[in-house]
């Protein structure tokens, strides 16, 4: 029986001064203290008595979480505590890391975009966050301020499972860094709900697509699937068949087979595991059409 | 009985502004939870049983009550009376036995929300779990578990029929002709299962009430309801106390479509405020606790078997129909009865056999919503109709113009059918969809296709549920209307203002018609539902200005010494046709006219009172299910969509809806096409999101996260709402209702489409994408 | 459980307030301030019911503490209203019948008064996008976007 606390369970609010503040807060009071960025899932799982910690660390406005840059010469860093509207809506990432922009626009709606950040979306290590793919597609690494200092913790080997990642007691992502993306290239998220928008995805493919005189066939396409594993996933063996086969309408359609076979989902309130694997199917060979009309132009 | 009128008309049929919009744009609009009690109020909340059938061995409330800050904890032991709005089968705490999830054990006020909730854990309750009924059908049978063992001794109204000693809680039957012999002798038989899940009706305001009892013993509540007579006269039976002790208080209501009407948790923060001492007590649904604690929509099996002759003409219509009533079905059985006597749809046969049945589940409880079982059972009527006509070779639209029942014939209850424009609503929507052309799908991967359906419904209620109305004038000649039945969005409130500006000759923005609806001011009003208002305080309101208005009248007359016929009342002034005099109203409503050389007054403050009632509905035999008049009247509509299907994923695509409703006289049609926009999209996301995922009587999708909604991105661009006008006898210029309507045929409307766009039907809601697309995908359409 | 005092601007008003630290900025303004035009509907920020203007943009006010908000700026839906004058989306709203229980409406004010200033020309698509986040029951919303088209047009 679900059973919701009306409101927020009693709890202490801290706004530390400093990361090492923070994390050192965070480390003194391990399994009581949480890090917190806008709150979209915090709260909600809070009011549901799934988690109860009973301090709540507000990292926003620490050093390096506020801020948006982007360098021609190294790439996009967004702070951990930029909402996703204020990302979808840069021009550098409008012009350089479309994809992204797009991704951050399917999330629910308007005004919990303005809360919700894409760190916040990547540490939940949602099977269904929409960001995610677009963050691996582009090559994301966080910057993560720890106990042991700072560190890069690159988004391919960061999710360990469900509501599972790479992170320790008293670590706080201050950002996500994107190197410079290949020019041109042409990316498609496909984001399937139950309803047209604002719903969390049933399945999410996000297809990435540049030229490659490396690949076999002249292209490389990133293929990254989320809702349909435990956690979001690069799914390698439609990738190589467009890397080793020349880009037919056939040979997407492999690759789109080939990605329905590396999933494995679930059956779960929101669709079952068969219409899951059949609309990776469907969607991955629409996506994948999509983009190589663009890049192949 | 009103009749209808023929003349002239200034505000009926004019689609005036409405009068609660201001405060509602502005913020300044009160609802219930707006109302301030500053620092003497205490917060409830309950504690819930986990199980869906279990016997209460043991309540243990002493820890809770130990908490700081907790007031009062009470549990069923306090309060043993039984109450329900037709069959009492409920207490307000379960007693000995809980029947669903989420029903109420116990209940804790304490000075803070949060410290109620902390409550809650340490309220310890010991259970015998039972074994439960989770599928009606099955718990019709002989040897399901028995929910209700006392059923029989259960205070009933006599057209309510339960059965002792098991779980159907009512049993409607309609026997007419011989449906057998039909079935034999018929050229094209069609036979097909259906089942309408539960859904909920999520209006956005979830229910709250704060209830205050005096030392006297008196009760206020202060609730989001659309029946706050109704909810008076049900508390003071469950808590055994006289109405005039009760008085209710309803402000603004944030939607209700059925779920606020009747009784659901207000009993709760009254029963913990009569051992509060006086402090008001707050109780407000979470939005999860609305989900499946609130009354939902039961869901439906319905076994449908209709033939038709060799030129499509029916012959034969058979409809068994389990309703899943959940735990208590003291709203849920007269559902089923209306179910039951419109269990045909608008469709008319020679024989018909009708069963509806009410079974006790271990279901969250049925209750009212929008349409009242009609959406349920149109689901299957009107798509087997459609299976019929296809097999029998005959366009729906020819079949369905060849079968809707007609002014003058017996409906199947073996009353007569009066006037009624649904030939004219299918023409109007099968000419603006361009029934019978195949239009083109807007992409490669798309199908593309229409769908009609029909639809009747009556007013389901007491044959005898009454409205009344007061109008009293102001010295400065505006008009107050009271009545007791309640804005929950519909416009009613500017209806009446319309009504009332009408029959007394006085201008629309002189009327005054405002909330809230108070039990110990307003004048009674049974409920507000059923699309009744209109119609039913409509007449009330229109005899109540007829009322003032000849008062006036009389005192003018005599005032003047003119004879009374030739007076009359317009734009706010008494004038005469005979002396050419005339006289504001200001001068003469409150403070009556002096008599010539100031020798005495004639007049006063004028009140004028007028009522309605229905006088005609009779019963019906408890075999046969016929007698003369069960219902007061039917409105019946059409509606029609142009959809695609897409097929990579299944989602549908709606271009259009187009519908038309009969509704008598639209008093404000501007209004009337808001209630049927609304009522599609409200249908519409019924049939393609929702659904109470139920697993052994958990619910698996109370929030908003997985319980789906459309929202704008939904909804078409274009909904086109088309109003006729057949004048109901009895009604207010021959108006009658049309709020719930507009979403009973969208369920069979949108299958039918999906049925011409991919050739497969998907007969039963949610018409989810994932169905659309698996049904697809096994028979072939796509791979 | 720590009670915060925070500063902050509501409506144009600069106020002081003492909020207890799991208080959420829509507990403050309606239990505090007595601001209820702002909504309660889920509590969970999937309705919409809640939203208000914190710093210029749309949130749901039941997904934001109140004790994030000191040195904030906020508007509710009581504050479209200056000098006396509605803002043209509430006559608008009005005039295409995109108001029936009204429980909706404050919190799609707030939405499509934040899509106006950011896009005063929107087209009906982007209108929709914008309100998808405020669930309403009644109206069906399509009287809501037309609405809100029509204001953008009389401001141009």
């Amino acid at each position: 029986m679900h059973n919701p606390h009306p409101g927020l369970p009693e709890l202490e609010y801290v706004k530390p001064a400093s990361l090492e503040e923070a994390s050192a807060f965070l480390v003194a009071h391990k399994g009581e203290a949480r890090p917190f960025l806008g709150g979209t899932d915090t709260f909600v799982r809070m009011r549901d008595g799934f988690w109860k910690e009973k301090y709540l660390v507000d990292i926003k406005g620490l050093d390096g979480t506020n801020v948006i840059t982007f360098d021609p010469a190294k790439g996009l860093t967004i702070g951990s505590a930029i909402p996703m509207n204020k990302v979808s809506a840069h021009p550098d990432v409008k012009k350089n890391y479309s994809l992204l922009a797009a991704a951050c626009d399917t999330v629910a709606s308007y005004q919990l975009r303005n809360r919700a950040t894409i760190v916040g979306n990547i540490c939940n290590a949602s099977p269904a966050g929409d960001t995610i793919g677009a963050c691996m597609a582009y090559g994301g690494v966080l910057t993560v301020f720890g106990a042991g200092g700072v560190r890069q913790e690159p988004l391919a080997t960061f999710f360990k499972g469900p509501g599972k990642n790479a992170l320790q007691t008293g670590d706080i992502v201050t950002a996500i860094t994107f190197p410079i993306p290949p020019k041109p290239h042409s990316g498609r998220y496909m984001k399937l709900g139950r309803n047209k928008m604002s719903d969390l995805s049933i399945v999410g493919v996000t297809v990435l697509a540049y030229k490659d005189a490396a690949a076999k066939s002249g292209y490389t396409f990133k293929v990254v699937l989320a809702s349909v594993a435990p956690v979001p996933f690069m799914a390698e063996a439609a990738q190589q068949i467009l890397a080793e086969e020349p880009v037919t309408e056939e040979s997407i359609g492999k690759a789109a087979e080939a990605a329905m076979q590396a999933v494995k989902p679930i059956d779960d309130v929101r669709s079952s595991a068969r219409y899951r694997s059949y609309m990776v199917r469907n969607l991955t060979r629409q996506a994948l059409s999509e983009v190589w009309q663009q890049v192949k132009s | 009985m009103a009749t209808a009128q023929t003349k002239e008309t200034t505000y009926i049929g004019v689609s005036k502004p409405r009068v609660d919009v201001r405060e509602k744009v502005t913020g300044a609009a009160v609802y219930t939870d707006d109302i301030q009690f500053g620092a003497a109020l205490l917060h409830a909340r309950v504690k819930r049983s986990p199980h869906p059938h279990a016997l209460i061995k043991k309540v243990d409330i002493s820890k809770a009550k130990e908490l700081p800050g907790v007031r009062v904890v009470v549990t069923g032991q306090d309060f043993p009376y039984f109450t329900g709005l037709y069959l009492k089968d409920r207490n307000i705490f379960a007693r000995d036995r809980v029947r669903f999830v989420g029903e109420a054990v116990a209940g804790v006020a304490a000075i803070t929300e949060e410290i109620a909730e902390q409550a809650l854990d340490l309220i310890e309750v010991e259970y015998e779990v039972l074994p439960g009924v989770f599928d009606a059908v099955k718990g019709a049978e002989p040897g399901a578990p028995l929910l209700h063992p006392n059923l029989g001794d259960y205070e009933v109204p006599n057209f309510i029929f339960p059965v002792p000693d098991s779980n159907i809680a009512n049993h409607f039957k309609v026997r007419k002709g011989d449906v057998e012999t039909a079935f034999a002798e018929a050229a094209t038989v069609v036979e097909h299962t259906f089942k309408v899940p539960h859904v909920q009706h999520v209006p956005i305001e979830p229910h709250i009430a704060i209830a205050q009892v005096d030392g006297d013993g008196n009760v206020t509540l202060w609730a989001s309801s659309q029946s706050p007579f109704a909810q008076r006269n049900l508390i003071a039976k469950s808590l055994n106390i006289p109405e005039s002790k009760v008085r209710v208080i309803a402000p603004l209501i944030g939607g209700g479509f059925g779920c606020k009407a009747g009784v659901t948790m207000e009993t709760i923060p009254v029963a913990i405020a009569m051992k509060a001492g006086g402090h008001p007590v707050k109780f407000r649904l979470t939005r999860e606790e609305e989900f499946y604690t609130n009354f939902v929509r039961q869901g439906l099996t319905a076994k449908v078997k209709v033939a038709c002759d060799k030129n499509g003409k029916l012959t034969a219509i058979q409809n068994q129909m389990w309703w899943d009533g959940g735990g208590y079905t003291d709203y849920g059985v007269n559902i089923t009865r209306a179910g039951g006597y419109s269990g045909t749809g608008p469709f008319n046969a020679p024989n018909i056999w009708v069963d509806s049945m009410c079974i006790y589940t271990n279901h969250p409880v049925g209750g009212a919503y929008r349409g009242f079982g009609m959406s349920e059972v149109h689901t299957g009527i009107v798509q087997v109709m459609s299976m019929l006509a296809e097999k029998a070779g005959v366009d729906f639209v020819d079949f369905l113009k060849m079968n809707v029942i007609q002014e003058g014939e017996k409906v199947l209850t073996g009353m007569t059918m009066h006037k009624t424009g649904i030939k004219d609503c299918i023409e109007k929507v099968a000419k603006e969809i361009n029934w019978g052309v195949k239009d083109a799908p807007t992409a490669p991967n798309r199908k593309r296709g229409k769908g009609i359906a029909v639809m009747w419904k009556a007013p389901a209620m007491p044959p005898n549920a009454g409205s009344s109305a007061l109008i009293k004038l102001n010295e400065d000649a505006s008009v107050t209307v009271m009545v007791g039945g309640q804005e929950i969005g519909q416009g009613t409130f500017t209806a009446m203002a319309q009504i009332a500006a009408e029959a007394m000759g006085v201008p629309f923005e002189s009327v005054k018609v405002k909330g809230p609806i108070d039990t110990q001011y307003s004048p009674y009003e049974w409920q507000t539902v059923a699309s009744r208002l209109t119609w039913s305080m409509g007449n009330a309101v229109r005899n109540a200005a007829m009322d003032a208005r000849h008062k006036i009248l009389e005192v003018v007359a005599e005032a003047w010494g003119e004879d009374i016929e030739n007076l009359d009342i317009k734009e706010g002034y008494v004038i005469s046709y005979a002396s050419e005099e005339s006289i504001s109203l200001k001068d003469i409503v409150v403070y009556g006219i002096p008599r010539e050389g100031y020798n005495g007054w004639v007049g006063g403050p004028i009140v004028g009172s007028g009522s309605f009632m229905p006088s005609y509905v009779t019963g019906l035999d408890k075999e046969t299910g016929q007698g003369d008049r069960a219902v007061v009247h039917y409105t019946t509509g059409a509606q029609a969509v142009d959809l695609e299907v897409d097929l990579d994923t299944g989602q549908l695509y709606i271009h259009r809806a187009v519908s038309a409703f009969d509704v008598g006289k639209a008093i404000n049609p501007d209004l009337v096409r808001c209630q049927i926009e609304g009522g599609f999209v409200q249908g519409m996301s019924s049939a393609i999101f929702e659904e109470m995922r139920l697993v052994e009587g958990v619910m698996q999708n109370p929030s908003f996260v997985d319980y789906r909604i459309a929202t704008t991105m939904d909804v078409p661009a274009k909904i086109d709402a088309y109003i006729v006008e057949a004048a109901q006898d009895d009604g207010p210029w021959g108006a009658r209702g049309v709020g719930e309507h507009p979403m009973v045929p969208t369920i069979p409307c949108l299958a039918n489409a999906i049925y011409d766009a991919i050739g497969v039907r998907v007969p039963n809601p949610p018409l989810s994408a994932e169905k659309v697309y698996l049904t697809m995908l096994d028979n072939g359409v796509v791979k | 459980m720590s009670v915060t005092r925070i500063n902050l601007t509501v409506n144009g008003s600069k106020e002081v307030v003492d909020v207890p630290s799991n208080w959420t900025l829509l507990q403050m303004l309606r239990e505090k301030m007595a601001l209820t035009g702002t909504k309660n509907g889920c509590a969970a920020g999937e309705c919409g019911a809640c939203t208000v203007m914190l710093n210029g943009e749309p949130v749901n006010s039941c997904m934001v503490l109140a004790v994030e908000c000191d040195g904030a700026e906020v508007v509710t839906v009581e504050g479209l209203v200056q000098d006396g004058q509605m803002d043209v989306l509430q006559q608008t709203i009005i005039d295409a019948g995109g108001v029936q229980c009204g429980f909706c409406t404050p919190g799609m004010l707030i939405s499509a008064r934040a899509l106006l200033d950011r896009n005063p020309n929107p087209s009906a698509d982007e209108v929709r996008a914008a309100l998808v986040g405020n669930l309403c029951r009644c109206t069906g919303y399509i009287r809501i976007v037309e609405a809100v088209q029509t204001a953008a047009q009389a401001s141009q």
